[in-house]
């Protein structure tokens, strides 16, 4: 089969996981060096396709051939779609003609299990460990770890790239029972958890390096990086009637238990040769959205899964979480943003991390008018009940939240008086 | 001339660049001429030294040393006027000189607020900056390089038009991102070119560099990974999540016409509305002949995982 069959298929058979980040790496530069790629951390989208989705990393399977039956999966071995296979070799020429076309940062590579774990793991480690040592790559690369592979195998892994990724797929033993027979809950556990120990000592001796810089400049002496970008993971939504309680409250353990960077959503998309019992509908993207928006105000605003949702169900999909939230808290409300804590600030709806923290530069300067909420750019319609500031006070503060959610959900008119 | 005497005359000043202007902003304030006085100009003063004609008393642009005269601002009130300088305004938009004067001057009269993104002013730079930042993000994001190998040797070329003044920018970023490789950048503007040790600006950009750019940016074709990308990027298209408004808000519709995959764009986004959108597959792979496998046993050291206790 000609390359570009391949590729064809097996970028095709890896769109399904959603994460492309190329965000978290170190420093690296190739001016004055043999070799190619560059990072600083910050993550490149290089394109955008029709969905949507940033294009950052050339994301591809090295083989869509699986002796797995997750049901959920189009590469499940039950599933009739066409197979290929690529070589480590035809990877890494891929990854560095893209790279040097500047359609991409970097390489986030995963792989059906063929023969055993281990050998599907040795197959994707031999691919990176050929771009970092033959070609002296210096772009991102991210690797599926294989939670059944040895941990020697994933201990190798991590010194070459810069984000590890085992994915849940599913939150709970009975789902994860149902749709992957041969996935086990306790092994994705414990591949995170040892992943974990191996970045965290990592980290400890990287802040030792810099306190004691070491004299030698041979990379050997220094201490050995991990993975440095972190761990993720995904969550498919939609595939199952789990609910979004459930995932978010599972999301939460994995950043509290094993440190993760990401936890990334994926709304089921249908898939050809659908099993029996899989939901044909179009992917639930409002409720993905939704997902991430809750992932993120636990993540940075100090929420807790909980309060977001304090039973079991669903986020709201016409109102963002945050300010669902607020409408349940009305007592918390109006917050006087010359006086209050940053936290509280941070949850008024409409008003966003950057603009806090310029608030509170602003108010040690002098006090906070109205007129700075509109040049600070906050969302004006959806902040006005929540707030008071030196010339302002909502004069909808008594409203109850019924009638306040339906002004703000009903459609504004597209301009709107300032008060 | 004795500054303090001339400093109620108006004057005209001239910068080409931020060095420029910060030298020549330097010695306006020293001689305590006010914003409303300056009428700035873009480019080279050269003509007309007559009427911008430093005091005596203050020193050459090049000295760099710090006077007990130097104005003092913050790195990063500097780090934002300089890059707010980078901001091409458009029509009805202040132009970027006296907006920094003003800024400038503010500051110096003790009004720190003026950097302030509340502050009608600073909210104006902040707005820049942030723009530009865009800009050199775009840069480095969707700058397409070509490979060209002939009798000059392998190198990489591509034709750029930014919306601002981020051709150093991208040049740095290029730079340690190709390591080694020459590559050649031209916009409408300036040009820049790596050869794996150095980078050449050139003001403007010589005409020699626009045409190679330029047909290399037309000829994509002759370029033999060409097709391998644009075959990568309809393949990690999920049609069943088709959504036109997000993909332009990120990448807006200027920047296609010299994206390698940019034509693709339109008729993927027809052909997932046309049907393509129940599944996530490609549809050419779908029409590719498939294959189930086996069950198969895990070949490994350890037990399988027991899927039946
Ligand atoms: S292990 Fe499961 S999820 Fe992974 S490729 Fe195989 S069938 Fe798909």
């Amino acid at each position: 089969m000609e390359l570009i069959d391949k590729l064809s298929i097996l970028a095709d058979a890896a769109k399904y996981d959603a994460s492309c980040a190329s965000s978290g790496a170190p420093k690296r530069s190739s001016r004055g060096k043999a070799g190619l790629g560059s990072s600083d951390g910050m993550g490149i989208c290089h394109s955008f396709t029709p969905d949507g989705r940033c294009v950052s990393l050339l994301k591809v399977l090295l083989t869509n051939f699986c002796l797995f039956d997750c049901q959920y999966c189009v590469n499940r071995r039950s599933s009739n779609v066409p197979r290929a296979r690529f070589t480590p070799e035809e990877v890494v020429r891929l990854t560095l003609s893209f790279y040097r076309r500047n359609t991409i940062s970097g390489l986030f590579l995963s792989s059906g299990i063929i023969r055993s774990s281990d050998y599907t793991m040795e197959q994707m480690i031999q691919v990176a460990r050929s771009l970092r040592e033959t070609h002296q790559f210096r772009g991102y690369i991210h690797l599926k770890a294989i939670p059944e592979a040895d941990p020697k195998l994933l201990e190798e892994a991590g010194r070459y790239a810069d984000r590890l990724s085992a994915n849940i797929e599913l939150p709970t033993l009975t789902s994860l029972k149902t749709l992957a027979p041969e996935k086990e809950l306790g092994t994705i556990h414990s591949a995170m958890g040892h992943m974990r120990q191996r970045i965290d000592a990592a980290n400890d001796d990287a802040r030792q390096d810099a306190r004691h810089p070491v004299r030698s400049n041979n990379p050997k002496r220094q201490a050995p990086r991990y993975a440095p970008g972190g761990q993720s993971t995904q969550m498919i939504v939609g595939a199952d009637a789990t609910d979004d309680r459930t995932i978010l409250q599972s999301a939460q353990h994995l950043y509290r238990d094993f440190r993760l960077k990401r936890v990334y959503y994926s709304a089921f998309s249908p898939i050809p040769e659908r099993p029996a019992g899989l939901p044909q509908a179009a992917p639930p993207l409002l409720r993905e959205h939704r997902l991430y928006q809750a992932d993120f105000l636990i993540r940075s605003y100090g929420f807790q899964a909980e309060e977001l949702l304090n039973a079991p169900g669903n986020l709201d999909l016409e109102i963002d979480p945050k300010l669902a939230w607020a409408l349940a808290h009305r007592n918390d409300f109006p917050v006087d943003l010359n006086r209050a804590e940053p936290a509280m600030i941070a949850r008024v709806p409409g008003i966003g991390l950057r603009s806090v923290q310029r608030l509170i530069d602003l108010r040690r300067l002098r006090r906070i008018r109205y007129q700075d909420l509109v040049a600070l750019r906050c969302r004006l319609d959806t902040m006005r009940p929540f707030v008071i500031t030196q010339d302002y006070r909502p004069a909808d503060a008594n409203l109850d939240s019924t009638r306040l959610r339906q002004s703000l959900t009903a459609p504004q008119p597209a301009q709107m008086a300032l008060w | 001339m004795n500054p303090d005497s001339s400093s109620m005359a108006p004057r005209i000043a001239h910068a080409r660049d931020f060095d420029e202007w910060r030298e020549r902003a330097r010695r306006l304030l020293m001689a305590g001429v006010p914003p409303p006085n300056v009428t700035w100009r873009d480019g080279d003063d050269s003509h007309d030294d007559l009427f911008s004609s430093p005091p005596a008393s203050v020193k050459p642009p090049s000295s760099r040393e710090p006077s007990s005269t130097s104005i003092r601002i913050g790195r990063e009130q500097l780090a934002l006027l300089r890059n707010a300088a980078r901001y091409r305004s458009g029509k009805g938009e202040q132009a970027r000189w006296p907006l920094l004067y003003r800024v400038l001057w503010r500051w110096v009269q003790g009004d720190a607020a003026a950097t302030h993104p509340a502050d009608a002013d600073g909210r104006v730079l902040h707005q820049r900056w942030h723009a530009v930042k865009r800009e050199a993000h775009h840069m480095h994001a969707f700058l397409r390089f070509h490979r060209r190998d002939d009798a000059l040797g392998e190198r990489y070329v591509a034709w750029f038009e930014p919306a601002h003044d981020v051709l150093d920018l991208g040049a740095e970023h290029f730079a340690d991102r190709m390591g080694g490789s020459p590559w050649l950048i031209a916009t409408p503007e300036g040009g820049v070119h790596w050869n794996g040790s150095t980078l050449d600006y050139r003001f403007p950009c010589p005409a020699a560099w626009t045409t190679e750019a330029r047909t290399a940016a037309e000829r994509a074709n002759a370029d033999e990974d060409h097709a391998l990308w644009r075959t990568y990027f309809v393949s990690t298209f999920n049609p069943a999540r088709l959504n036109h408004k997000v993909m332009t808000q990120h990448m807006p519709q200027r920047f296609w016409r010299h994206l390698s995959e940019g034509d693709l764009i339109p008729s993927m986004e027809a052909k997932a509305r046309h049907g393509g959108q129940r599944l996530a597959q490609e549809s050419s792979v779908g029409q590719r002949k498939g294959k189930a496998l086996p069950p198969g046993r895990l070949a490994s050291h350890r037990p399988p995982p027991a899927s039946d206790d």
